[in-house]
């Protein structure tokens, strides 16, 4: 690799490398200040909006990174700078700014704020694995950055460590995570063994030849969707979601159920267009190279998916068990925008992301600060909410209502996009099941509702009273569910605008 | 058969043998124990492959590091006086014919298969070049994984670190 | 007998990753699990040498490797670190028997 090269790759990963420095400035920090340890969370906060600055600056820009290897491939790196990884980043970023707000105001942090330097190293580490995870195009870096994500959010998942449920948390959560990542690298194995490379773009030239085995291929392709389908919680790898998202802080939980998701998803997205697309028909629709059939298999999940999820989040009694559980109904929801294979269904699916985002950050805060208060989760606690704290449970009912995909709420113009890329495949039938889907989930979400407003508590519960910063952060995820809800227009174009996906 | 084949069947063997005593035998501590023949059955078959400088690296960082934590894992987490060690199998007859059946179509691909193959020359040394591999093709992944190393080091400090209250 | 060549190495590392799907699927014990992992890593890392070998495909599958181990390593120590942080608080490291959370 030529200087020349690496100056232009270094040049491609400056939102990467703004972080890993903020990283070790965190690190550095953390030893300098440990008396006064505010100061590591604006240090935090710095490091993240300076990280989006880049990203916002890259989205006009594209390129292949660290090109490996010699002459006759140099064209394609290990990294790729797209829109579409672009607009994931910031997806990401949005969500760890407003998680490092979170963490401002848990009570279960403030709790261990001896450990914060640790705490935010974590995050950034698991923010790092995401942006890599998002731009990767070569197997091995692919699970590198699904490792660096995992191990981060392993020992997130049980920070607090003070309650058993959260040291629970940790264990199961890094068994069945070694375990699934252990698989994916076995698959990437036989890929390298059939290709000689773990380069995507290179795999995708490779496996048009005509001897290639078909049962090994897809053997490993399912191997692989092990991997990625654990960190996107689809059946039949969601086993771990409920009882992670539950034992939790609950600041990890909403940061896992958004980005860590949306890092996944990028992931598979990006796998699937560069490793399968033979080219894109004039009305847009991927033409897949007829060695593995990612149709069928993702339909398949993604209705497997929803309808588990949405049933077993009726009979939930905890609200972020029940939140674990929407969580991975609408990880099915997105997968169908991936299972039509067009760019109408891409953009639908850029579309419900950040939707998805601002409605389950709410609806997480919501429960946390009703937490910080009542200290406790159960749905049973809410009764009689909408009269004694009627910001919140207002908030809280909105946020409920766009999840379900209720007008005039953005998560209607979100759930219409993807309803209306499956009719146009010519998919009526899932579209019909997403639908019923949508009506179960109806019940569980207005049973909140029903206890927030309709039953009254055994005792009088005292109001529940939010700080200023609070408020505003509660309103600022809560005031565009409505403009998106009505004037979505800025949002479709800029969905639409980022679907350019490189190399094809 | 050459000596080649004879040393393959050797450490092949051993690999097989330690690995499905680790998974089979009913005390932790000798599944540990078995654990590192497998380790060394594999540094083995790497050197066959003409890897000696991961051939080195498996022996100093599984058997070095790795095993070390697991023992000291099994050790810290079971009273070893005690017999009754709780690893009770479950489930191992269907688990069993499962992995069986696993194993069947795995081998079928793995003969089958068609993989990518040439006449090749393997270096004498392989140190000289993995040095320059690392350093230029490689270069993204060797500073990422020292910084997931970085995380992986305050993580696992994090979390192991007795509380104060 | 047939000359030992890429076949042969790929049945090994097979067998181990057999091996270490059965460890996961019939082991409580998180350390047993995690040992598990161990040989299906291993046989991951047998595969991309032999390839790396037999396909004349430079040295990359062995660097592939080298950063599996050193993977490896990592994640064992957390790993360990969190068995042993739940073992101060459950005096038992039995996957089945952690069960607060199913309600």
């Amino acid at each position: 690799m030529e200087l020349s090269n690496l100056s232009h790759s270094l040049n491609l990963l400056l939102p990467e490398l703004t972080l890993s420095i903020a990283l070790l400035v965190l690190v550095l920090f953390d030893l300098i200040f440990h008396h006064d340890k505010k100061i590591i969370s604006y240090v935090a906060l710095i490091g993240l909006l300076a990280t989006g600055f880049f990203v916002i600056n890259q989205f006009s820009l594209s390129g292949f990174a660290f090109s490996t290897g010699n002459e006759s491939y140099r064209n394609f790196g290990m990294i790729t700078i797209d829109s579409f990884g672009s607009f994931f980043k910031l997806i990401v970023i949005v969500a760890s700014v407003i998680i490092v707000f979170f963490s401002l105001s848990s009570d279960e942090i403030k709790k261990t704020s001896e450990r914060i330097g640790e705490y935010y190293a974590l995050i950034f580490g698991m923010i790092l694995g995401m942006l890599f995870m998002i731009s990767a195009t070569d197997l091995i870096l692919i699970y590198l950055s699904v490792e660096l994500l995992s191990l981060s959010s392993y020992v997130l998942a049980g920070f607090t460590k003070l309650r058993e449920r959260n040291s629970e948390a940790s264990l199961k959560y890094m068994i069945y995570g070694s375990v699934s990542s252990g698989l994916m690298l076995f698959g990437i194995s036989l890929v390298y063994g059939m290709t000689g490379t773990t380069n995507l773009y290179m795999i995708n030239s490779l496996i048009q030849i005509p001897h290639l085995n078909l049962f090994t291929f897809s053997f490993a392709m399912i191997l692989i969707f092990a991997g990625i389908g654990y960190k996107i919680s689809s059946a039949p790898f969601h086993f771990w979601t409920p009882d992670v998202y539950e034992g939790a802080p609950i600041t990890i939980t909403a940061f896992l159920s958004v980005a860590s998701k949306a890092a996944g998803f990028a992931l598979l997205i990006r796998f699937v267009k560069i490793t399968f697309v033979s080219y894109i028909d004039t009305s847009g629709f991927w033409q897949l190279i007829h060695v593995f059939d990612w149709k069928t298999l993702i339909v398949v999940i993604s209705i497997f998916t929803m309808t588990l999820g949405n049933f077993s989040a009726l009979w939930q009694d905890n609200l972020k068990r029940m939140l674990a559980y929407s969580s991975i109904a609408h990880a099915g929801y997105i997968m169908l925008g991936l299972a039509v294979l067009s760019n109408q269904g891409l953009t639908a699916m850029l579309i419900y992301f950040a939707v998805y985002l601002l409605m389950n950050l709410g609806a997480f805060l919501v429960v946390m600060l009703i937490a910080n208060k009542i200290n406790s989760e159960e749905i049973d606690d809410y009764d009689g909410l909408g009269y004694s704290s009627p910001f919140l449970a207002a908030s809280l009912a909105i946020f409920l209502i766009s999840l379900t995909g209720l007008p005039p709420t953005a998560g209607f113009i979100g759930k219409l996009y993807l309803f209306v890329a499956l009719v146009d495949a010519n998919m009526i039938g899932l579209a019909v099941v997403a639908l019923l889907n949508t009506v179960v989930s109806l019940y569980y979400y207005v049973r909140v509702l029903k206890h927030m407003y309709l039953t009254k508590p055994e005792t009088a519960i005292p109001e529940i009273k939010t700080s200023k910063p609070n408020t505003i952060l509660v309103l600022v995820l809560l005031i565009p569910i409505f403009i998106f809800g009505i004037y979505f227009t800025p949002l479709v174009d800029l969905a639409k605008g980022c679907i350019t996906i490189l190399g094809l | 058969m050459s000596l080649y084949d004879i040393i393959f069947y050797l450490f092949a063997a051993i690999t097989i043998l330690s690995g499905f005593i680790v998974v089979t035998s009913k005390n932790i501590v000798y599944s540990a124990f078995s654990l590192l023949f497998t380790f060394f059955g594999v540094a083995g078959i790497y050197v066959l492959l003409g890897a000696d400088f991961i051939a080195i690296v498996q022996i100093l960082v599984y058997v070095g590091g790795i095993l070390i934590l697991l023992l000291f894992g099994v050790m810290l987490t079971n009273k070893i006086t005690n017999v009754d060690i709780r690893t009770g199998t479950i489930h191992v007859l269907p688990g069993a014919v499962a992995v069986g059946v696993l194993m069947g179509l795995l081998l079928s691909a793995m003969v089958w298969t068609e993989w990518k193959t040439q006449p090749s020359e393997t270096p004498v040394t392989t140190t000289v070049t993995l040095g320059r591999l690392l350093i230029t093709d490689y270069i993204l992944i060797f500073e990422l994984l020292g910084i997931l190393l970085l995380i992986a080091l305050i993580g696992a400090a994090s979390i192991a670190r007795r509380e104060q209250e | 007998m047939i000359h030992v060549g890429l076949t042969h190495f790929l049945v090994v590392s097979a067998i181990l990753f057999s091996l270490g799907i059965y460890a996961i699927v019939t082991r409580k014990n998180a350390i047993m699990v995690l040992m598990g992992v161990e040989l299906i890593l291993n046989s991951a890392n047998i595969n991309f040498v032999a390839f790396s070998k037999f396909g004349n495909l430079g040295l990359g599958g062995q660097l592939i490797a080298l950063f599996i181990i050193i993977l490896a390593a990592a994640e064992a120590a957390v790993a360990l670190a969190i068995v042993l942080n739940i073992y101060k608080t459950f005096t038992n490291v039995n996957i089945d028997e952690i069960d607060n959370l199913k309600e």
